[in-house]
């Protein structure tokens, strides 16, 4: 009896195990083009801790024109990557974005200016050229002027704005005062471009009292509602967090891994090793549950818009710690 | 998904469609109707065509940030109306006009030189097929990085794509002048700069003006796709693609509206101007009432 008990229990395992061995597919879709911004991904993909989870993930690299938030809308992904204003405002605009994991802790974006042009505090703005990016990252920008009560319209007392593709060349071309940079990639792209730290003055979001969350993880609040949906995220979400953990205490391996990945061949080593090691410091202190207080936080920011609010009323609904409840 | 209003937008432009075909069949006898049914005829297609798209985005219902509704963008139309004049100032204005004037300004010279010299011919059309051929996706950041990121650089591009059609097109034009025209200009002894002005380029016209029209659609769209690459945060291409990321879709439809309205205008311009230049030509005299 008990060795029948036992042969069943063993074949009902056996077919279990054999359904889960056919790994279920997530699309990711990457905010940028793959680089060590999103080394925890390429790490859980390459170590294993999705194919763990039974998940088989494809990352789609992002780019210039690429809107994740835009992608997730058509169908194009089942999971992105974006920043918090940027989804908040999707999610103003009827494309329901939640978010249900955050790995990045500390913003990273920040504005540098020549010393040269005499601009010493976010006072001497007035009447310079700034570049900033737009594609759903002007935001923190505009709060953070509009908080300031400085026009960026072209009108008296106003700063100039650029529309800066994504490069530094309006600084190096003296085409604009200052551009906007983050501390992994573009701040590095000036001073590998011969500018020194001494020659220039940055504006780190996060000194400023401007900072938004950046880099988190979105569905769609529809798709959420499917319980197999959800059994997929919390998986994908471990294992991503995984494999975040894992990049921050072996950096320069993770590194490697992100420049296999890089299809393009655009991307070196030392710069991937250097974004890495500023990276780890952004997702250091997150375990990958949003902490309400930063997005309270950020949405502050982004309604003290004043006359040109980001988002004109407090989301409802915009996150959710029901999937990293049970992922971590 | 209301049924009744789909199959109801079906029904109306099924219905324009009928009495367009029983219109168009019709030959009315005075010029004035006749003129109407030439502009009626459209006109119904037109607003049944943007009807059958209202039933169908607001029957569906049709996510706005994919497709919105014609009345959506009208109304965003009407409410952005300084916003769209300053894009419009911008980049028509400024990159499309003057642009369009340098390039095919600079063409027309060109080509006046090439018509001297044989050498020149040989020489600078392969260079100007070149230059035509660069794709404007790649010119349009170096000239960015040249002449900065306000209206000029988009100028720069606009000059770089009508620069060719209307090159060739007047070396073309230029030669149409038949010999027995040329001998007998030669026999009243006139000099090669009367025979120029009198002659060749009034021959001339028709290539130059099929050159000046194809010109004004590829203008337009060179400054718009140039202002993908870096601009001041005004105008028409910087609107259509920061609206984009923004899903402001509904601007974005009603900065397409006024690059087609524009665009439809300065061609049709460039048509009138023709029509008054070369009222000689048959196919002008054939249409005249």
């Amino acid at each position: 009896m008990r060795r029948m008990i036992a042969t069943a229990l063993a074949g009902a395992m056996a077919l279990a195990t054999a359904q889960a061995s056919a790994a279920e597919k997530v699309t990711l879709q990457l905010k940028w083009v793959t680089q060590a911004q999103f080394a925890g991904y390429y790490v859980a993909q390459d170590q294993g801790f999705y194919a763990d989870e039974g998940l088989e993930v494809e990352i789609k690299p992002g780019g210039p024109d690429i809107a994740p938030a835009q992608v997730l809308a058509g169908g194009g992904a089942d999971v992105v990557l974006d920043w918090m204003p940027s989804a908040l405002a999707t999610r103003e605009k009827g494309v329901m974005l939640v978010n249900i994991a955050q790995p990045f802790k500390s913003s990273g974006m920040m504005l540098t200016c020549r010393k040269e042009t005499g601009i010493k505090g976010p006072e001497d703005f007035r009447g310079k050229t700034l570049g900033v990016w737009f594609y759903g990252n002007e935001y923190p920008f505009l709060s953070w002027m509009s908080q300031l009560g400085i026009p960026t319209d072209g009108s008296e007392g106003g700063v100039t704005v650029l529309k800066q593709g994504f490069n530094v060349d309006p600084l190096l071309q003296k085409q604009a005062d200052c551009v906007s940079t983050m501390t992994y990639n573009e701040y590095w792209q000036i001073i590998d471009a011969g500018l020194s730290a001494d020659e220039l003055v940055v504006f780190k979001y996060q000194d400023q009292g401007v900072a938004t969350l950046e880099d988190g993880i979105y569905v769609l609040e529809d798709a959420l509602k499917d319980p197999a949906f959800e059994d997929r995220m919390v998986r994908f979400v471990r294992a991503s967090m995984r494999g975040w953990k894992w990049a921050e205490e072996n950096p320069d391996a993770a590194a490697d891994i992100v420049l296999e990945n890089d299809m393009t061949g655009a991307q070196t080593q030392k710069h991937q090793r250097r974004m890495m090691g500023e990276i780890a410091k952004l997702t250091a202190g997150s375990n990958g549950a949003l902490d309400p207080a930063d997005y309270q936080r950020t949405v502050d920011t982004l309604m003290k818009g004043g006359s040109d609010p980001v988002i004109t009323s407090a989301p409802e609904g915009a996150w959710t710690h029901v999937i990293t409840d049970k992922a971590l | 998904m209301s049924w009744g209003v789909v199959l109801g937008a079906i029904g109306f432009w099924l219905a324009a469609w009928a009495l367009n075909a029983w219109l168009a069949q019709r030959t009315p006898k005075g010029a004035a109707a006749r003129r109407a049914q030439r502009l009626v005829v459209p006109a119904i297609f037109g607003l049944s065509l943007l009807v059958l798209w209202e039933g169908i985005t607001r029957g569906a219902n049709v996510p706005t940030v994919l497709l919105p509704p014609p009345s959506m963008i009208g109304e965003r139309f009407a409410a952005s109306t300084g916003i769209l004049w300053a894009d419009f100032k911008q980049t028509f204005l400024q990159a499309v006009l003057i642009g369009y004037a340098l390039g095919c300004g600079s063409a027309f010279l060109v080509a006046i030189a090439i018509d001297r010299s044989p050498f020149l011919q040989r020489g600078l059309l392969p260079v100007g097929n070149l230059i035509s051929a660069l794709p404007i996706i790649g010119i349009a950041p170096i000239m960015v990085m040249w002449f900065g990121f306000d209206w000029p650089s988009k100028a720069a591009v606009v000059v770089v794509m009508t620069f060719f059609p209307t090159l060739v097109n007047t070396v073309q034009g230029l030669q149409a002048a038949e010999t027995m025209q040329r001998d007998l200009m030669h026999t009243y002894a006139a000099s090669y700069w009367q025979t120029l002005f009198k002659l060749r380029l009034p021959a001339a016209a028709p290539f130059i003006f099929n050159a000046l029209k194809i010109c004004s659609t590829l203008a337009l769209i060179g400054a718009i796709v140039a202002e993908f690459f870096g601009t001041p945060i005004v105008g028409m291409g910087f609107r259509i693609s920061t609206g984009v990321g923004r899903m402001d879709i509904d601007l974005v439809w009603a900065e397409i509206a006024v690059a087609a309205v524009a665009g439809s205008a300065f061609y049709g311009v460039v048509v009138l101007i023709e029509r008054a230049v070369t009222f000689w030509h048959p196919s002008v005299r054939g249409q005249r009432d």
